[in-house]
């Protein structure tokens, strides 16, 4: 009984019937926030799709770091024509294997914090690291990283792993653009205070910080946003500290080995478009790259405005991130 | 001139037929472990050895690592023990069945869902904290060694359990009636049937939960504090995708791979003797340990103890996930035809099910080319390789698969059924587990016999290995599938074609802020976990009809197994 039945539902999906792939296809390897059905990537796919006689086709990768090991394994009979979702803290690296093309995109629509010529990256979204607190547990957050830094250490915070996270790797930055020399130091002051560090953000958040485990952690500015526009709430706000933010821009960047250069070109400037950017707020909960006006939601106007952003040359990041992760290593296995 | 029966042969009676298909299958896995490994050393010069002791940081790293499986193995075991014991000497009492089913769980249960349970329960602000801070005057804290053995603890202890069970039911028949008839305690009882029954399966069973312990990774980091707590996994992570050192990830890996391998090694190398006496039906018995009223009071407080470090994190999880469950099914305040929550039940389930079949089918393959002739060296690789799968890193293992399939990564179908075989594979080890003793049990006199009446191929299969097989298979099939289903890693390794499965739909929702839905998930995971153990239970457990009772020599013996 069981058998057969196992094996009819073997014969059903193996002679499920192929896509019928007739018009071109434009392969984006992204990681899951963006591709997810609440993400942007669904209503992106909808709006480039009525632009072009073409069909977007997302490969989904666990993170940042697999899309860039992905494209090396493939090297130049990648399959991809765009990767989008790689950041600021992985970029150089990815330049470096020599496998992206330029975009030729006109940026000069863009509305970051710092400014922005890059011939091979195009960003499609940015924001603020910064350590978010739940008002009812803590109704006085500190104001400053020195402040938190000098906090007793029954104030607990949850942090991610620079190794394997990206807002870990911010932190591990925003600790050395404030402190310099003097971030290991730092860092050994603030162990006391780390109730643990987590895998990704998402184990985090979930499992800890929503469970009440801890009244702050490290994520985004920008969080406060989701849960003040989806989950009504007021409860959970962004600390803003004197020192000035880390800031963390998310890119893109077509393929050499691309044999449609020019959809994905098309595809680049797109992602510059209110049709495009208007997803990203509330979806990806992130600011725009471009100034959309009138059409931001009205919760990132209650969001904290970093009166300084913390930003490192993406070259610099990857000639130091080592002796930096060595740094932070020593600092808190000591 | 009479001709010997064996002449007329039976359908796939050829020794061959026992041994080429499992060794197929086992030097598939040894290629796939290569071409990962080769895949690395490739990009890099090879690694230079003395790396490992020079670095004192890659040092403490394996030695934390080996450490803290070690502590986990022994407490698992620790636990593991008295309840399998207890378990088998009461056969009946209400909610057994439940239970055994709720053991089966937690093995399969995505991490971050039971480790948020874990954290409402142990946590800073969880209800076993306050108890303990409050009454016990005790200052627990969860963050740090104690938070990642008590996880691993409650992932592997009941498995460990479930698997100690069927082998202590496995023991024969007749010498438990000899026990029973005796009258012997406790600690003969003990002697003469618990511990011959439980000693062949305890090798191996230390190892699989040794090697899920040492590559543990998110549980590890999560619940380890910080940075001293680093396992070779994290390390080979952070090689490879923080910085792209190869040759490092290389160069652990194969330390991973020599520490967990020598364990198996050893382990197949002690051996897994079949049983030497022969299973007839007998009739019921009942051992006198555990009848007796303070008997059943112990053992209940001290099962009860269990049931409470079990339940309680699942609890939590049900308690979590309720909230969003009605948003779950009726998004808009009315059921809407197909929410997102069932379509990824089908599409896990049409991913699951044909894994768990072929993992099952695979490791009876290899059992059966086990089986074949003297123990030689080539078949004990064979039983070893069938573990690669768990020893290797993910990522690491993820480029040998790439590698090796990626002409065939082209549609989202061919995806799917992918990311269904390599779930089988990954799921293989724990089959294999369950199906050992009960594979091997059958005595050699009744070999014996059945090969000189020729009962050989698929006769012997369905006569003699299939009555003895049915609850073990049904088992390991229950495993196989619900591994698969509450996969993360394969999917996430490959980069998902298509529309989610549950496991990535809670992920998703994770990563898009969807606290309550990801809990919702979280929950409907575990139901559908529940109903497929039962499900596969229910199968398991022959019809009572008197054609089959002849055949199984358990029913009768067994008033309620697992």
């Amino acid at each position: 009984m069981l058998i057969r039945a196992l094996t009819l539902l073997l014969l059903a999906l193996a002679s499920m019937p192929a896509n019928a792939q007739k018009v071109s296809t434009l392969t984006i390897y992204t990681h899951p926030s963006f591709a997810a059905e609440w993400g942007p990537g669904p209503a992106v796919k909808e709006a480039f799709e009525q632009t072009c006689n073409c069909q977007i086709n997302y490969v989904v990768l666990d993170s940042s770091g697999d899309i860039l090991q992905r494209l090396r394994l493939e090297g130049k009979s990648s399959q991809a024509d765009v990767v989008l979702g790689l950041d600021t803290g992985i970029m150089e690296t990815t330049r470096q294997t020599g496998l992206l093309a330029n975009h030729g995109t006109d940026l000069s629509r863009l509305n970051l914090p710092v400014k922005w010529q890059d011939k091979v990256f195009v960003p499609y979204d940015w924001g603020y690291f910064a350590f978010v607190y739940d008002t009812e547990q803590l109704p006085n957050p500190p104001e400053s990283l020195e402040a938190l830094i000098a906090a007793p250490d029954d104030l607990k915070i949850i942090i991610q792993d620079p190794r394997t996270s990206t807002p870990g790797l911010g932190l591990l930055l925003w600790m050395r653009h404030v402190y310099g020399d003097q971030a290991g130091e730092k860092w050994q002051q603030l162990k006391g205070k780390i109730l643990t560090t987590t895998k990704s953000w998402s184990d985090g958040y979930f499992s800890l910080f929503m469970n009440g485990e801890a009244p702050m952690i490290l994520s985004y500015s920008t969080s406060p946003a989701y849960h003040m526009a989806v989950d009504k709430t007021d409860r959970y706000q962004a600390a803003k500290f004197k020192e000035g933010h880390y800031l963390q821009v998310e890119v893109a960047a077509l393929v050499e080995s691309s044999k449609q250069k020019d959809l994905g070109r098309a595809f680049l400037d797109f992602m510059l478009s209110v049709d495009f950017q208007r997803h990203i707020p509330l979806k990806n909960v992130m600011y725009p790259a471009t100034d959309l006006g009138d059409e931001l939601p009205k919760v990132f106007d209650k969001l904290i405005q970093p009166t300084k952003a913390l930003y490192f040359d993406p070259k610099a990041v990857t000639d130091k991130r080592r002796d930096w992760l060595n740094e932070w290593l020593d600092a808190m296995t000591r | 001139m009479s001709t010997p029966i064996r002449h007329s042969a039976a359908p796939f009676s050829q020794p061959g037929w026992r041994l080429w298909p499992g060794l197929a299958i086992a030097s598939a896995l040894i290629v796939l472990a290569m071409a990962g490994l080769g895949a690395l050393v490739w990009e890099t010069s090879l690694p230079d050895m003395s790396q490992l002791w020079r670095s004192r940081y890659l040092r403490t790293v394996v030695i934390f690592t080996a450490w803290q499986a070690f502590l986990s193995v022994a407490l698992s075991l620790l636990v593991a023990l008295p309840v399998a014991r207890i378990l088998a000497r009461q056969p009946a009492f209400p909610g057994r069945a439940v239970l055994l089913r709720l053991m089966e769980l937690s093995l399969v249960l995505p991490s971050i869902v039971a480790v948020s349970g874990l954290v409402s329960v142990y946590g800073r602000q969880g209800w076993f904290t306050g108890f303990a801070n409050d009454w016990l005057g005790a200052s627990w804290n969860l963050y740090g060694i104690n938070g990642i053995v008590l996880a691993h603890v409650f992932f592997n202890a009941p498995l460990a359990a479930r698997i100690l069970l069927q082998g202590i039911e496995g023991a024969p028949a007749s010498q438990r009636r000899v026990a029973a008839q005796l009258g012997l305690g406790r600690w003969w009882y003990w002697r003469a049937v618990e511990w011959p029954a439980i000693k062949p399966v305890l090798p191996g069973l230390a190892a699989l939960v040794f090697t899920l312990c040492f590559t543990s990774f998110a549980i590890v980091m999560t619940l380890g504090g910080g940075p001293a707590a680093t396992t070779i996994e994290v390390a080979i992570y952070q090689s490879l995708r923080f910085e792209f050192d190869a040759g490092q990830a290389a160069l652990l890996a194969m330390v991973q791979l020599f520490i967990c391998g020598f364990l198996w090694w050893l382990a197949a190398r002690r051996g897994l003797t079949a049983s030497l006496l022969p299973d007839r039906r007998v009739a019921a018995h009942r051992s006198k340990a555990g009848s007796s009223v303070w008997a059943r009071i112990c053992d209940g407080a001290a099962l009860g103890l269990f049931v409470l470090f079990l339940l309680m994190p699942l609890i939590a999880i049900f308690l979590r996930g309720l909230p969003g469950m009605g948003a779950a099914f009726f998004p808009q305040g009315s059921f809407s035809g197909n929410p997102a929550l069932l379509d990824a039940t089908l599409r896990s389930l049409a991913i699951a099910l044909p894994a768990g079949l072929m993992s099952v089918s695979a490791a009876l393959l290899i059992l059966a080319s086990g089986s074949v002739g003297a123990k030689s060296a080539l078949t004990r690789l064979t039983s070893v390789a069938a573990y690669l799968p768990l020893m290797v890193p993910p990522l690491v293992l993820g480029t040998g698969l790439f590698l090796l399939f990626r002409p065939s990564l082209g549609s989202s179908n061919q995806g799917l059924i992918l990311v269904t075989l390599i779930n089988a594979m990954m799921a293989l080890p724990f089959v294999l587990q369950m199906l050992r003793g009960p594979m091997g049990s059958l005595d050699l006199g009744s070999r014996q016999q059945a090969d000189q009446l020729g009962v050989l191929g698929w006769y012997r299969w369905r006569w003699l290995h299939w009555p003895r097989l049915r609850r073990p298979l049904a088992l390991a099939m229950a495993y196989g599938t619900g591994l698969s289903l509450g996969d993360f890693g394969v999917i996430a390794l490959f980069g998902s074609p298509g529309h989610p499965t549950l496991p990535v739909l809670l992920y998703q929702q994770l990563g898009s802020y969807r606290i309550d839905a990801a809990a919702a998930t979280g929950l409907w995971l575990i139901l559908i976990l529940l109903a497929l153990f039962s499900l596969f239970n229910r199968l398991g457990t022959p019809a009572r009809k008197p054609g089959w009772t002849t055949n199984s020599p358990r029913t009768v013996t067994e008033p309620e197994h697992a």
